[in-house]
C-alpha cells in the first residue's frame, strides 16, 4: 500500500479548477448542491450509500475522502479482522453523530444489501478482483485500490465483468485527477511533444515476489481474525501472524509481482493515459542495466527504469516526443523540455497524491452513469502492461503479447502465466 | 512411496523459501529443460516432502507442467490443503488429461472442493462437461448448483446455453441468480459471434424472469444492445421508467450504441424529464460528441431549471463549437454567478479556430458587457489577439485592464515582452502593479529563449526602482537558463542586501546541476556568513538530490568537505557520501575519516558503503582496511561455504580469522583457497550466522566477496 498523502481540502482544488480545466480535469459533471442554493446539504435521498471492504491503512485514508463528500452516506464496514471493523466503525459513527455503521465479517453480507449502491474495496491486492466482481454482480459500483488484479486473464475478466453488469468503476489510481499528471499525459497525448517516442514509468523495484508458506502458528478465533476470508482466493496455506499486513498473496499472479505491479499500476497508468489509453505494449524484454523496455505496436517504447529520474518525488513518469519533454512526480511539479510547452497555462501543483479529487470524480460518474477517470478498461490495459512486463521479468527473456487474441504470441509458458486458479469456492 | 530429491531440486525449490516470508524470484525459462523440471516437481509430489514443498510444486507445474505431471495432481484435488495448488497447473496445462482429471474429480468430491472443480471446469471451458454440469443445477448444495450455472455459461456452447434457459424456469430460487448469470454469459457470446436475433431472446427471457435485479437490468442492456438500430425503443422505453436503476442502465447503455437514432431519442426526451433526470440526460448526451445533438443542449443552457442549465453549459465546453459562442457569451455577462462562471468555462473549452475568429472580430466592437469577458478569453483560450490586448491596457476602467494583463501574460509573444515589462518597471497605474507582475512571471516561464528573456529581465533591472528589482530577480529565478544563473549570481554578490537574499534563496532552489560551481562559489565568497551558509546545503543539496555520475558527485563531496567550516556541514557531507555507494564516494568517506570531528560517522558511512557495493574490488578491500572499521564484539556461530545442500563447515577457519570488526580478511581472497572447494564448477556462497555484541545476524557472501558482515538490526 502506499503511504497515506497529505490531507488537502476540497476547496484548495476548486480555487485551481480554472487551471485545471485546461490540464484534462473536468469540471464535476453534477452540480454542487451549494451552486443550486441548498447551502451544500444533500437530501438523504440524493446521498450515495456506500460500504467498505477491507479498511486498512489505506482504506482509512480512502474512507477520509470518502467522507469528506456530503453526498456520501457511509453505512457498513466489512473486514476479516475484528479491530479494523471496531476502528471504522468509529470513525462512522463518529462522523455521523450515531452508531448505524454495520460490522460484517463476510462481504457477500454487506453486497446483500439493497440500500448500498457502491463500495470502497481496499483490501489487499489478493481480494481486490475477486471482490470487485462479486460487488459488480451484486450491482454495487466500484471504487477499488490497486493493483486491481493479479494477472492478465483478471484484468479481462474484471473488464468484461463491468461492462456486462453496467457498473461503474474507478480503480485507485488517483494521479489521473491531479492537475500536473494531467496536462503531463495532455502534452503527450495531444502531440505537443512531437511524435511520441517514449514513456517511463518508474517501477520501485523491478523483481518477482511470491509470498511464503510459513510454519503453522495457532489461527485467531475467526471473530478476531478470519483466516479463511482473509486467505479468500489466495491459494490455501496454515495461518501465520506474519502472512498478515503486507504479504499479498503472490499478487502478480504467483509467481511474479513486485513493484513493477505495485508502483506500475501508477506510473504505468499514466503512461498509459499519455498514449491515448491505446492497448498495452506488443513486445516486452528482459530486464537489462535496471531497465525494462517494451514496446507499443507503433513503435512508442514503454520504458520501466529505476533511476536516471530528475527528484520530483516519488511515482515520477517521463513523456518524450520528438519535439520535446516532460517529467513529473509526486512533488506536483513538472519539469518541461522547454517552457513554451506551458502556452501561457498555469498547472496546479499538488503533492502528496491526493485522492479527494478521484473520489469525487468516482461519486460524480456514480450518479450521471458515465466512465470516471480509472476506469475498468483504462486500468485493465495499465494492469496488462505490467502483467506482461512482469512475465518478460519472470522467464527473464523477451516476450511477445498480442493485445487483441490477449496471448503471448507462440509462447506457452508466458501464456500459462496469464491466469492462476481461485481457492475453492471463488470464482471470477 | 519416498523419492530422494536431487540436489538441484533443493535448490531449485530453496529459490522459493529463501527468507521467511517473501522470496524474491527470477527463473530463466528454457524450454528444453521444461521436460526435467517437471519430472523433478513430480518427484516432489510423489514424495513424502511437506505440504508446503508440494504446494510450490504445483504452482512450477502451472510453467513446466504437461500431460503427464496430471496423474500426481489428480489426487490433489481431493485434498484440503493442496486442492487450491493442484488446480493452478490443472486450469492451464493443455490437452485433454486435465480436463478427464476433472471431470473424474467432479463424481467423487463434496462441498468447496467440488465448487473449486467445477470453476476449473469453467475455466477451461470444458464442452464435455456440459452434461455432468447441467445434471448439478439440481444439484441440492446451492453453491454446487450455481459454481455449475457459471460454468455452463462460460462454456456457452448450444447445449450449455439450452440446459440455463431450461434451468431458467424450474432452478430453486437461490440458484437462479446464478442460472441468470449463465444465460448472460450465453447470450453474450451469440451476440459476439454475430447471432443477435438469439441472444436477444435469450436477453428477455432473462429480463422477464424471476430473478434479482441485477440480473434484469443486465439482461436489460444486453437486450438493447442485441437488437441494434432497433433498440431504441426499448432504451427510451427504460429513459422513462419510474424505476431509477433501469434509468440508470438506459444511461449506460446509450453511451456504447452508435448511431444518431440515440442522439435524437435522448434530445427528445429531454424537454420531457424532470429536472434531475435532464441534468444526467445532458451528461450522457456529451459522452456522445460525435453524434451529439447541440440545439438541444443549448436550449437547455438558455433558460430554465438552474441545475439542468449548469449541465448544460458544463456540456457545451465539451462538445460545443462556434456555433455556441454567442449563446454562452450571453450567459457569462449574466448576474447569476455560478451560471456565468460555467458559461467562461464553457468559452475557454470549447474547440475549433473558428471560436478563437470570432472572439478576434468581436473584439474589434466590443460591446460593454461582453468586453472583459472577450480579453479574458483571449488569454484562457491563448488566442493571438496581442494588439487588442495592448490598447486595452490604456483603458480607464481597471477591471478591462487587468483582464488585458492576464491574457498578454498568457499570450504575449517574445517581441511585445519589453511591454508587459514596461508594465512592471513603471506602470501607468499604481493599482496595476500586482497583476502586471504576475503577468510578466507567466509570460518570461514559457518564452522560448530564455537567455534572451533572461538579458531582457536583467537589463531592466538595472533601470528598476529598488522595490521592484527583487521581483525582477523572482522572476529571472522561474525562467532559469545560464544567463539567469549569472545575473542572480552576481545580485547574490551585490551590495544590496534583499538582492543578496533573494539571490541566495533562488540559487539554493535551482533546478539543473549548472548551479553548483556557483554556489561553491558563493559559499566561500558570499557577503555574510549567513548566505555562505546557505550556499554550501544548497551546493549540497545538489549533490544529494540530483542525478549525476558517481565520480561527479563524489567530487562535489570532497569540494563541500573542503568548503565546510565546521563538523555539521561536514556530517551532512557523510550523509550524502553514505547514500551513493560508489568506490569514488568510499574514497570521500576515507578523506572524511581523517578529520577527527566526523571520524565516528565517515568510518560508518564507508562500512555502509563497501557493504552495499556489489563487486567489491582489491581497491575497495584496500580502502576499507586503510580505515579500520569500528570495533565490535564479534562472535562466530557458524559458516558454511558451498551451493545447494552439499555445505562444508568452515566455521573454524572463519572463526580463526575473525577478529574484534565487521571485516573479516582470510589467508587468501580465494575462498576456494581458504575453504577448499566442495562442489567444484558450482557458484558457491559463504553463509555467516553471527553475533554483534550479543545481537544475532546472518549474512551470505558471493564467491570471493569481502567479508564485510552487516550490523543486526
Amino acid at each position: 500500500m502506499s503511504k497515506q498523502p497529505k490531507s488537502l481540502h476540497r476547496r484548495r482544488f476548486l480555487n485551481t479548477s480554472l487551471a485545471a480545466v485546461g490540464t484534462g480535469i473536468a469540471l464535476p459533471t453534477i452540480i454542487p448542491s451549494s451552486a443550486l442554493g441548498l447551502d451544500g446539504a444533500v437530501p438523504p435521498s440524493e446521498r450515495i450509500v456506500v460500504g467498505g471492504i477491507g479498511i486498512g491503512n489505506r482504506g482509512t485514508y480512502d474512507l477520509g475522502c470518502f467522507l469528506e463528500q456530503k453526498d456520501v452516506q457511509f453505512a457498513a464496514v466489512c473486514d476479516a479482522k475484528e479491530a479494523r471493523r471496531v476502528a471504522v466503525k468509529k470513525i462512522a459513527d463518529d462522523k455521523y453523530g450515531n452508531q448505524n455503521c454495520k460490522m460484517y465479517r463476510d462481504f457477500r453480507e454487506l453486497l446483500d444489501r439493497s440500500d448500498i449502491d457502491a463500495v470502497l474495496i481496499a483490501t489487499g491486492p489478493n481480494w481486490h478482483c475477486t471482490a470487485s466482481m462479486y460487488a459488480a454482480k451484486a450491482g454495487k459500483d466500484i471504487y477499488c485500490e490497486k493493483p486491481c488484479t493479479k494477472n492478465v486473464a483478471q484484468s479481462l475478466i474484471l473488464k468484461d465483468t463491468i461492462r456486462r453488469t453496467g457498473r461503474v468503476f474507478q480503480a485507485g489510481t488517483q494521479r489521473r485527477n491531479l492537475p500536473h499528471f494531467a496536462f503531463a499525459c495532455e502534452l503527450a497525448r495531444t502531440g505537443k511533444l512531437g511524435k511520441l517516442t517514449r514513456v517511463y514509468a518508474h517501477p520501485a523495484g523491478m523483481q518477482a515476489m511470491t509470498s511464503g508458506w510459513l510454519a503453522p502458528e495457532p489461527e485467531p478465533d475467526k471473530n478476531v481474525v478470519d483466516w479463511n476470508m482473509y486467505l479468500g482466493p489466495a491459494a490455501w496455506r496454515p495461518f501465520n501472524p506474519k502472512l498478515l499486513d503486507g504479504f499479498n498473496f503472490e499478487k502478480g499472479g504467483g509467481l511474479v509481482g513486485g513493484g513493477v505491479l505495485e508502483w506500475g499500476s501508477h506510473c504505468v497508468d499514466l503512461c498509459q493515459w499519455a498514449v491515448n489509453d491505446v492497448l498495452p505494449p506488443v513486445e516486452y524484454n528482459a530486464p537489462k542495466d535496471g531497465q525494462l523496455v517494451a514496446r507499443y505496436a507503433d513503435g512508442v517504447e514503454l520504458v520501466f527504469r529505476e533511476t536516471g529520474w530528475i527528484p520530483l518525488g516519488s511515482c515520477p513518469v517521463r513523456f518524450e516526443g520528438a519535439n520535446g519533454w516532460v517529467e513529473a512526480g509526486d512533488s506536483g511539479k513538472l519539469v518541461l523540455s522547454s517552457p513554451e510547452l506551458l502556452a501561457g497555462r498555469t498547472v496546479a501543483e499538488i503533492d502528496g497524491y491526493p485522492a479527494t479529487f478521484h473520489v469525487r470524480d468516482f461519486l460524480d460518474c456514480v450518479k450521471s452513469r458515465s466512465q470516471p477517470k480509472g476506469n475498468a478498461e483504462a486500468a485493465c490495459n495499465a494492469h496488462i502492461a505490467c502483467h506482461a512486463a512482469n512475465i518478460a521479468l519472470y522467464l527473464n527473456r523477451q516476450v511477445k503479447f498480442d493485445p487483441v487474441t490477449n496471448e503471448f504470441v507462440g509462447d506457452e509458458h508466458a501464456n500459462r502465466l496469464r491466469s492462476e486458479a481461485l481457492r475453492e469456492p471463488w470464482r471470477l | 512411496m519416498q523419492l530422494k530429491l536431487t540436489n538441484r531440486t533443493i535448490v531449485f525449490l530453496f529459490a522459493f523459501f529463501c527468507g521467511l516470508g517473501t522470496g524474491v524470484l527470477r527463473a530463466a525459462d528454457n524450454a528444453a529443460d521444461s521436460t526435467q523440471r517437471e519430472k523433478e516437481l513430480i518427484a516432489v509430489l510423489r514424495s513424502d516432502a511437506p505440504a508446503a514443498e508440494k504446494a510450490l510444486a504445483c504452482k512450477h507445474l502451472a510453467v513446466h507442467g504437461s500431460s503427464a505431471a496430471v496423474a500426481d495432481l489428480a489426487p490433489l484435488l481431493s485434498n484440503e490443503q493442496l486442492a487450491s495448488w493442484a488446480r493452478i497447473p490443472l486450469e492451464v496445462i493443455p490437452g485433454p488429461a486435465a480436463d478427464e482429471a476433472l471431470r473424474k474429480a467432479i463424481d467423487n468430491l463434496n462441498g468447496n472442493l467440488l465448487v473449486g472443480a467445477i470453476n476449473s471446469i469453467g475455466v477451461r471451458r470444458d464442452a464435455a462437461a456440459v452434461g455432468a454440469l447441467a445434471a448439478r443445477l439440481k444439484h441440492e448444495d446451492v453453491e454446487v448448483a450455481s459454481a455449475s450455472a457459471v460454468a455452463l455459461g462460460r462454456i456457452g456452447n448450444d447445449a450449455a446455453s439450452g440446459a440455463l434457459r431450461a434451468a431458467l424456469k424450474t432452478a430453486d430460487a437461490k440458484v437462479r441468480s446464478a442460472v441468470a448469470e449463465g444465460c448472460v454469459l450465453c447470450a453474450e457470446q451469440r451476440l459476439l459471434g454475430g447471432r443477435q436475433a438469439e441472444a436477444a431472446d435469450i436477453y428477455d427471457e432473462v429480463r422477464k424472469s424471476d430473478v434479482p435485479k441485477q440480473r434484469v437490468l443486465e439482461a436489460m442492456r444486453g437486450a438493447i444492445l442485441a437488437r441494434g438500430k432497433d433498440g431504441v425503443e426499448l432504451l427510451v422505453e427504460q429513459l422513462r421508467s419510474r424505476d431509477k436503476l433501469l434509468f440508470q442502465i438506459a444511461l449506460g447503455t446509450a453511451r456504447e450504441m452508435a448511431g444518431d437514432q440515440i442522439d435524437k431519442a435522448l434530445a427528445d426526451e429531454l424537454p420531457k424529464a424532470k429536472p434531475e433526470r435532464a441534468a444526467l440526460l445532458i451528461a450522457a448526451m456529451a459522452d456522445r460528441k460525435e453524434t451529439v445533438q447541440l440545439p438541444a443542449i443549448l436550449k437547455a443552457a438558455a433558460d430554465g431549471d438552474k441545475a439542468v442549465r449548469m449541465a448544460a453549459l458544463q456540456a457545451l465546453g465539451r462538445v460545443g463549437n462556434a456555433s455556441c459562442l454567442a449563446a454562452l457569451l450571453e450567459v457569462a455577462t449574466q448576474e447569476d454567478a455560478d451560471l456565468a462562471q460555467a458559461a467562461k468555462g464553457a468559452l475557454t473549452d470549447l474547440t475549433g479556430d473558428a471560436v478563437n475568429q470570432e472572439i478576434i472580430a468581436r473584439l474589434a466592437k466590443p460591446d460593454g458587457k461582453s468586453y472583459p469577458v472577450l480579453l479574458q478569453l483571449v488569454g484562457s483560450r491563448r488566442v493571438a489577439a496581442e494588439s487588442a490586448l495592448i490598447k486595452a491596457l490604456d483603458h480607464a476602467d481597471k477591471n478591462i485592464r487587468s483582464a488585458a494583463l492576464v491574457s498578454l501574460g498568457a499570450t504575449v509573444s517574445a517581441d511585445k515582452l519589453p511591454v508587459l515589462i514596461g508594465q512592471v518597471v513603471s506602470p501607468k497605474n499604481a493599482a496595476d502593479s500586482a497583476v502586471a507582475q504576475k503577468a510578466l512571471k507567466e509570460a518570461c516561464v514559457r518564452m522560448p529563449d530564455r537567455d534572451a528573456c533572461a538579458d531582457l529581465l536583467s537589463a531592466a533591472m538595472a533601470k528598476a526602482p529598488a522595490g521592484t528589482k527583487p521581483v525582477l530577480l523572482e522572476i529571472l529565478g522561474a525562467v532559469g537558463g545560464g544567463n539567469a544563473l549569472k545575473s542572480i549570481a552576481a545580485s547574490a554578490k551585490s551590495n544590496d542586501p534583499q538582492l543578496q537574499d533573494t539571490g541566495s534563496r533562488l540559487l539554493g532552489e535551482w533546478m539543473t546541476i549548472d548551479a553548483a560551481p556557483v554556489l561553491l562559489d558563493l559559499a566561500k565568497t558570499a557577503p555574510g556568513e549567513k548566505y555562505q551558509v546557505r550556499a554550501l546545503r544548497g551546493y549540497l543539496r545538489i549533490a544529494r538530490q540530483f542525478v549525476m555520475a558517481d565520480a561527479q558527485r563524489a567530487e562535489m563531496c570532497e569540494k563541500a568537505l573542503d568548503a565546510a567550516r565546521n563538523s555539521t556541514e561536514q556530517k551532512l557531507v557523510v550523509e550524502i557520501l553514505k547514500r551513493y555507494p560508489s568506490v569514488d564516494t568510499l574514497k570521500v568517506a576515507v578523506k572524511a575519516a581523517q578529520i577527527q570531528e566526523v571520524k565516528e560517522e565517515a568510518v560508518q558511512a564507508a562500512t555502509v558503503i563497501a557493504q552495499k557495493l556489489t563487486t567489491k574490488s582489491d581497491a575497495v578491500r584496500e580502502l576499507i582496511e586503510k580505515i579500520g572499521v569500528a570495533k565490535v564484539k564479534l562472535e562466530i556461530v557458524k559458516a558454511e561455504y558451498g551451493a545447494g545442500s552439499t555445505l562444508k563447515d568452515v566455521t573454524a577457519i572463519v572463526k580463526k580469522n575473525a577478529g574484534d570488526s565487521l571485516l573479516i580478511a582470510l589467508d587468501s581472497p580465494s575462498f576456494n583457497t581458504s575453504f577448499g572447494d566442495p562442489t567444484p564448477g558450482v557458484t558457491k556462497q559463504l553463509k555467516i550466522q553471527f553475533k554483534v555484541n550479543g545481537k544475532s545476524g546472518e549474512a551470505a557472501f558471493n564467491e570471493n566477496e569481502l567479508i564485510l558482515l552487516p550490523m543486526p538490526k
